[in-house]
């Protein structure tokens, strides 16, 4: 069972160089049936990650390119008249796919915004008081620019809260840059990529991760960190019981790919920074430096 | 610095608080010698280069040195050892460097919390100090929590000290008290009272002190006798030289007759303040003393107990008696004359039916003289220091109580009637609140006494013969009232400040109960208590105390054990251990490692233990965070750490 992520994870090492951890992120949040943000600024492969993603699980693969003035027409779908059927039909959008990627989402108005983030936490949709469910697996990731850049919408507070992970790319390093520039185009890599974990055994794979037990001490862990955001004056707000329930499913599935079958402190700490960070203070993205605090002043035992 | 700015403020607060109610008890230099010290530290939270160097605090410690020193009183005592805690404190605020430090700022400012208990007891200092040690522990919770907001910190100390408050009293009422040895008693040389004395010259004093203190308490079972019967008897004097009045010691312990009591008791309970003297003023005539009482021949209570300890006495008196005859010493005594008398006062005597009739018509001839004549009654009579009784009875014609008493003695030993002054208080205030009388200073009187034939000892008070129009106008109308000199209706006047007088009252009966069920409070109080609950012996007492415990400790571990989470695992403990072995090689485990990562350190650390210490945190992590282990899974990992060899 673990081989199979083992290759995954190999592969797409191949195709995004020198960011294994941010792979395995990635790859855990998926797992952990979250959607995922990628924070960064344009060029640094956060398309790439996603569709090399797509690829390797055999998911059909849909992207949306956001701009300042889509609809959320153009995300869900419409009902368009049929001439001679005398009728109207749905037109599904491009939501309707297993992996959808959310380009530079914060360009968008807040009400296309919306669109998507309704349907993701829903996953399902509903157009003139009809309900379409969305394909399974269903997994969004969304790239949004640094907020500080022209011409961008943050994502409120509450809709952050709706991605289990944020994580953010950065520069290769030196290494993976020379061999990046003296490799093949990665499109085409891409293009002749292997499925390497069909749909059905990532759910399978995702109802183990479920399975991983997390002990009476590790919640007591979980718990005192949660405490500690509430109480700390380090933080506006803490963390809320979502977000503690995104932390152990993170935690699990992080555990899961680390073949344990139980949750250790160790893999809580591993992910704190991607699940807790965008919610504990949204306009920073140094997400590590934000949990810093967490880390060392939160006891283990 | 490492100290938030926001706990020394609080702690620099609750030490001013502290120390607020001693400036009362400690001399002007060490307060103030305190309080600099303190306002310097104030300055320091906000200029922290203006606080002095090793060199200054050297100096400044020599200074309160010889501060304490100049004041002649060593470091033993209730006052010295106050000094030395208010000076050792003073100067440790300026010394904090860590936070060790803290805390003994805070210990020793509990101590001189305690001392200030040393001075009073009263329930206003009782409060006070509970509130400043409220702040106090205030300042302990802000050091030790990661939060610095004043209010939430005040509120937990609160909490502590409200779930320490029923625990407390269940330790005061049951926990044996412990009677301080006599040596413990601190003497403190300043400390005079006033109060009667064993000696009067009535022509020295030319202004009486009044003063508010409190003497006794008086609590009726049934009863309280009329203010014409209020006498508290006191020492009775009965040798003169012509100004002085003295007990006669001698006569003190002589043999003499039961009195005879007819009509109605009175029996009263008497708490008697912290006192000089070992007098206890009974109602006249006491009757059945219990020890530590004693009656002596003068019918005077003493008592062989602490009188500087206040104490509760049960007594009986009875308003008519008959104290039967007379003994020759006791004539001779009650009829002792310094010299012959002046041709002036055996020609009033004369005049008075003094030689020629029976002592009960000459009484009431010298009374109605009083009454009749120019007598006054004022606080504040001329000086008479040559022949007072004399100067009083044909020039000045003014006086209070002791003159009275004084020039009716002596007019009566001049007619061969045995005579002596009693010394004591007269009247009391009668609070309606708590149904007792309160019995001060101001009270204080002297009367007569005369021997008369089939009657014994007879009281008469000469001062109550003056004619109420010739009583000063600036006499403190209560005292007036309480003497029965002066007698009023209540009117519309005095109505309007009754409830004034109501609320003193009130006061005045919190304090009295204060005083006498926790302040007096002692083993033999405690144990009376005890047996009225059923406790009467050591046994049940031990037995209560531990159901009490008992009972308090299940609730607790009920609290407690109701969150299972909080129970220690053992392998916690295990991991502990191995922990602190891997410390002494320097490994320190942060409180944020887990043990993988700590495992991880120490193997780089120490590469040749490096199986041991991987077996250990597997088979912790596996008992601690696993889904299941096996059942001797603890057992090995005890025997793991236990064989693991920390020192390299």
């Amino acid at each position: 069972m673990h081989n199979d992520l083992d290759q995954l994870l190999q592969t797409a090492n191949q195709i995004i160089l020198g960011k294994p951890r941010q792979i395995r992120l990635a790859v855990c949040c998926l797992l952990a049936q979250g959607h995922l943000l990628i924070e960064d600024i344009p060029g640094v492969g956060k398309t790439t990650l996603s569709h090399t993603l797509a690829k390797l699980l055999g998911l059909n693969y849909q992207r949306i390119q956001f701009t300042s003035d889509i609809l959320p027409a153009d995300i869900i779908g419409a009902s368009i008249f049929n001439a001679q059927t005398h009728s109207f039909s749905f037109h599904p959008g491009a939501i309707f796919n297993q992996m959808v990627l959310a380009d530079e989402i914060n360009r968008a108005t807040p009400k296309a915004q919306s669109a998507l983030l309704e349907a993701m936490e829903e996953h399902q949709v509903t157009v003139e008081g009809k309900t379409y469910p969305l394909p399974a697996p269903f997994f969004v990731i969304a790239t949004q620019n640094p907020s500080h850049q022209i011409g961008t919408f943050p994502l409120p507070e509450s809709q952050l809260d709706r991605f289990l992970m944020r994580i953010e790319l950065g520069y290769p390093d030196h290494r993976a840059e020379k061999a990046l520039l003296s490799g093949q185009r990665r499109h085409d890599l891409i293009d002749s990529l292997p499925v390497k974990l069909p749909p059905e055994r990532l759910q399978q794979l995702q109802k183990a991760v479920t399975r991983v037990h997390a002990s009476d001490a590790l919640l007591d862990y979980c718990l005192a960190i949660i405490n500690y955001t509430r109480s700390s004056p380090d933080y506006h707000c803490g963390l809320s019981p979502r977000a503690g329930l995104a932390l152990l499913t993170a935690a699990k599935a992080w555990a899961f790919m680390n073949q344990r079958d139980a949750v250790i402190p160790e893999d809580v700490q591993a992910v704190l920074a991607a699940v807790a960070g965008h919610r504990l203070r949204s306009g920073n993205t140094n997400s590590e430096a934000i949990v810093q605090p967490i880390l060392s002043n939160v006891a283990v035992l | 610095m490492s100290i938030n700015k926001n706990i020394l403020i609080f702690l620099l607060t609750a030490i001013g608080l502290i120390v607020l109610p001693h400036i009362e008890n400690l001399p002007p230099s060490v307060t103030g010698y305190f309080y600099l010290l303190l306002s310097w530290r104030f300055l320091g939270v906000w200029k922290p280069q203006w606080l002095p160097s090793k060199l200054m605090l050297l100096l400044l410690t020599v200074i309160g040195i010889a501060i304490l020193y100049g004041l002649h009183e060593g470091i033993f005592g209730r006052d010295a050892g106050t000094r030395l805690f208010v000076t050792a404190l003073g100067l440790k605020l300026l010394e904090i460097k860590s936070e060790r430090d803290l805390y003994l700022i805070v210990f020793l400012a509990f101590i001189v919390a305690t001392s200030l208990f040393l001075y009073q007891q009263s329930i206003f200092m009782a409060a006070y100090i509970l509130v400043v040690c409220c702040v106090l522990l205030g300042t302990l919770v802000c050091i030790n929590s990661n939060r610095s907001q004043t209010w939430q910190s005040l509120k937990t100390a609160s909490e502590i000290v409200a779930q320490a408050i029923p625990m407390t009293i269940v330790i005061f009422i049951l926990f044996p008290r412990v009677e301080a040895p006599k040596w413990m008693y601190f003497n403190d040389k300043h400390q005079a009272r006033t109060g009667l004395s064993d000696n009067m010259e009535p022509g020295a004093i030319s202004n009486l002190a009044m003063s508010d203190e409190l003497v006794f308490r008086v609590q009726f079972t049934g009863a309280i006798p009329p203010s014409a019967q209020r006498y508290w008897r006191g020492p009775v004097l009965t040798h003169t030289d012509g100004k002085r009045w003295t007990q006669n010691r001698n006569g003190l312990s002589q043999k003499i007759d039961q009195p005879t009591f007819t009509g109605n008791a009175y029996q009263y309970t008497l708490l008697m303040e912290p006192q000089d003297k070992n007098w206890v003023f009974a109602l006249d005539l006491p009757a059945e003393v219990a020890a530590p009482l004693r009656r002596n021949s003068h019918y005077q209570l003493v008592t062989s107990a602490n009188p500087d300890k206040r104490t509760e006495y049960h007594i009986t008196s009875y308003p008519t008696y008959n104290t039967g005859t007379i003994t020759k010493d006791e004539y001779q005594e009650a009829t002792q004359l310094p010299g012959p008398a002046s041709a002036n006062v055996t020609q009033l005597v004369q005049r008075l039916h003094g030689f020629d009739r029976s002592p009960d018509i000459f009484i009431n001839q010298l009374l109605n003289h009083f009454k009749t004549e120019d007598f006054y009654y004022t606080l504040t009579p001329p000086l008479m220091q040559e022949n007072p009784i004399e100067q009083f009875l044909f020039e000045s014609h003014r006086g209070f109580c002791e003159h009275y008493a004084t020039a009716f003695v002596y007019l009566m030993r001049v007619a061969h009637i045995p005579a002596r002054v009693v010394t004591g208080y007269q009247g009391g205030e009668l609070n309606q609140i708590g149904n007792f009388l309160d019995i001060k200073q101001a009270y204080a009187h002297a009367w007569a006494e005369v021997w008369l034939d089939q009657r014994g000892w007879v009281r008469v008070d000469p001062t109550a013969a003056i004619a109420p129009e010739r009583i000063e106008q600036n006499i403190n109308i209560d005292q007036q009232i309480a003497r029965g000199i002066i007698s009023f209706t209540p009117n519309t006047a005095l109505a309007a400040v009754d409830w004034l007088k109501n609320a003193r009252q009130l006061w005045g009966n919190v304090d009295y109960q204060w005083q006498r069920w926790v302040i007096n409070y002692d083993n033999k109080n405690q144990s009376q208590f005890l047996s009225s609950l059923g406790i009467s012996d050591l046994k049940t007492m031990i037995y209560w105390m531990a159901d009490i415990i008992g009972v308090i400790t299940a609730v607790l571990c009920w609290l407690l054990l109701r969150n299972p989470s909080k129970t220690v695992d053992p392998a916690v403990l295990a991991y502990q251990r191995f922990c602190k072995k891997l410390a002494k090689n320097g490994l320190i485990k942060k409180p944020g490692e887990g043990a993988k990562d700590f495992a991880f350190r120490a193997k780089r650390q120490l590469p040749e233990q490096a199986t041991g210490i991987e077996h250990i945190t597997q088979l912790f992590i596996k008992l601690h965070y696993g889904k299941q282990h096996g059942k001797n899974d603890l057992q090995q990992l005890n025997r793991m750490v236990a064989a693991f060899k920390g020192k390299r």
